[in-house]
């Protein structure tokens, strides 16, 4: 099956940031102009199978792309945006995250009305969340098969040093 | 604008005259999710680790909405340290991972604003991770196709802002390096550059960006960028980026406006 993220990959339109494992790019096909899709080179499907640090790497990128885009386009604010799963509106299967740059009353759909929950409601889904939570989080390998293992480790390793060396200098 | 009483005209102008710490001490005294946090204030608490805390909103969205809060006040996402805030989205990947296992929906929605414009309620930097069905009516987004010259200009702007924003953290360092503060800032440096430009052999396609990224030739643009205000050097370097760089190839650097580019998209 084609992706429309992979291909992009291969065209190179419109990128804004190519990292060994990252891409950035403005989306031709957006909910406001500016719209700026950061996504792994690799093919992960959803959310869930992406490697901590190739995650960590889109949060990254997506964060200074977010300070960039209030500076360059003089946005007034700008949201962070997974839709992650078909349920969620995800159309390319290939994980991404949107930054979408935000004018003052643009009325783009990114508001919700508050549910009126039952407390029972509120109650029944706080138990089950917490239970499976307190259990200790969701292990089972997920069915996509993720990143080649030797790609994967040397990743891990890098970043687990970086991020341990940074820890180490905090006061 | 609502008119405000003398107190909170008082209150604002207060506010006005502070200084970034004041204001953040401010924030955080006044800040419902750090009370939330510290247990002033009682919530549902579904996960709890040393730098982050996960409630059920008590507004949400769909049955099971979940705030994951950073226990440290930052207001917005650009103002977390880079490894608390990949931390935290490590975490709303598990509790995303719970939520679609448990609430058996199709899908979730990681939602995060930053200023009021774009939906920010409370000044605490906030993850939702909101539990979604087909046709909930959530997020209906519509996409729409993007004028050529919009993308090749907002492409042009936010790129060299992004540059500029990873170029400035590495002048920062290297200035740390040179008059020799010590071990640690070395090391930094070594490892961000590390995280930055890999060793093994890079994409033939991505190896222009990475050098506008990484060559001191660039880190000395913009640095003489910083000290003059002259135009014409700025065009100059422009110019120059436009050459050795596929993604700045349409002159207009400047800053662009959000609504001039939305009248276009029309």
């Amino acid at each position: 099956m084609k992706c429309e993220l992979c291909e992009l990959i291969q065209d190179q339109r419109n990128v804004i940031c190519a990292e060994q494992d990252v891409i950035a790019a403005v989306r031709e096909t957006a909910v406001t102009p500016g719209q700026i899709i950061v996504f792994p080179r690799q093919h992960f499907t959803i959310f869930e199978i992406v490697p901590d640090p190739i995650l960590q790497k889109c949060v990254f990128i997506a964060n200074k792309i977010g300070m960039a885009v209030f500076d360059s386009l003089g946005a007034a604010g700008t949201n962070i945006l997974i839709q992650n799963g078909i349920g969620a509106g995800q159309t390319a299967p290939h994980f991404a995250l949107d930054i979408i740059p935000r004018r003052e009353n643009d009325t783009l759909p990114l508001q919700w009305k508050p549910q009126q929950l039952m407390e029972e409601e509120m109650d029944t889904a706080f138990i089950e969340l917490k239970e499976q939570i307190d259990k200790g989080f969701v292990t089972d390998t997920p069915k996509e098969i993720p990143a080649p293992k030797k790609e994967k480790i040397g990743v891990t390793e890098g970043k687990n040093n970086y991020l341990l060396k940074s820890l180490r200098r905090m006061p | 604008m609502p008119s405000l009483s003398p107190e909170q005209q008082a209150l604002q102008e207060k506010i006005k005259n502070m200084s970034p710490e004041e204001l953040r001490e401010f924030q955080k005294q006044q800040c419902i999710f750090c009370q939330i946090i510290t247990g002033k204030i009682p919530s549902k608490k579904i996960y709890d680790d040393a730098n982050s805390l996960a409630i059920l909103d008590i507004n949400p969205a769909a049955r099971g909405h979940i705030l994951l809060l950073p226990k440290e006040h930052y207001g917005i996402l650009p103002q977390m340290p880079d490894d608390l805030l990949g931390a935290l989205f490590s975490t709303a990947k598990r509790l995303s991972q719970v939520v679609l296992k448990v609430l058996k929906v199709s899908g979730t929605t990681i939602f995060v604003a930053n200023g009021l414009a774009a939906g920010q309620k409370a000044p605490h930097v906030m993850l939702h991770i909101i539990p979604r069905k087909e046709g909930d009516g959530l997020f209906a987004l519509q996409p729409r196709l993007v004028d050529a010259g919009v993308l090749s200009q907002v492409t042009a702007a936010v790129g060299q802002k992004f540059n500029e924003v990873m170029g400035i953290k590495k002048e920062a360092l290297n200035a740390g390096v040179k008059s020799s503060v010590g071990e640690p800032v070395k090391e930094k440096l070594i490892s961000s550059s590390a995280g930055l430009v890999d060793t093994d052999a890079p994409l033939p396609a991505q190896e222009s960006v990475e050098k506008n990224l990484t060559t001191p030739k660039k880190k000395r643009r913009q640095i003489s960028r910083k000290k003059t205000s002259s135009t014409e050097s700025a065009a100059d370097e422009d110019a120059d980026n436009g050459a050795s760089s596929k993604r700045t190839t349409s002159s207009p650097t400047q800053e662009i406006s959000l609504d001039d580019i939305a009248k276009l998209f029309k």
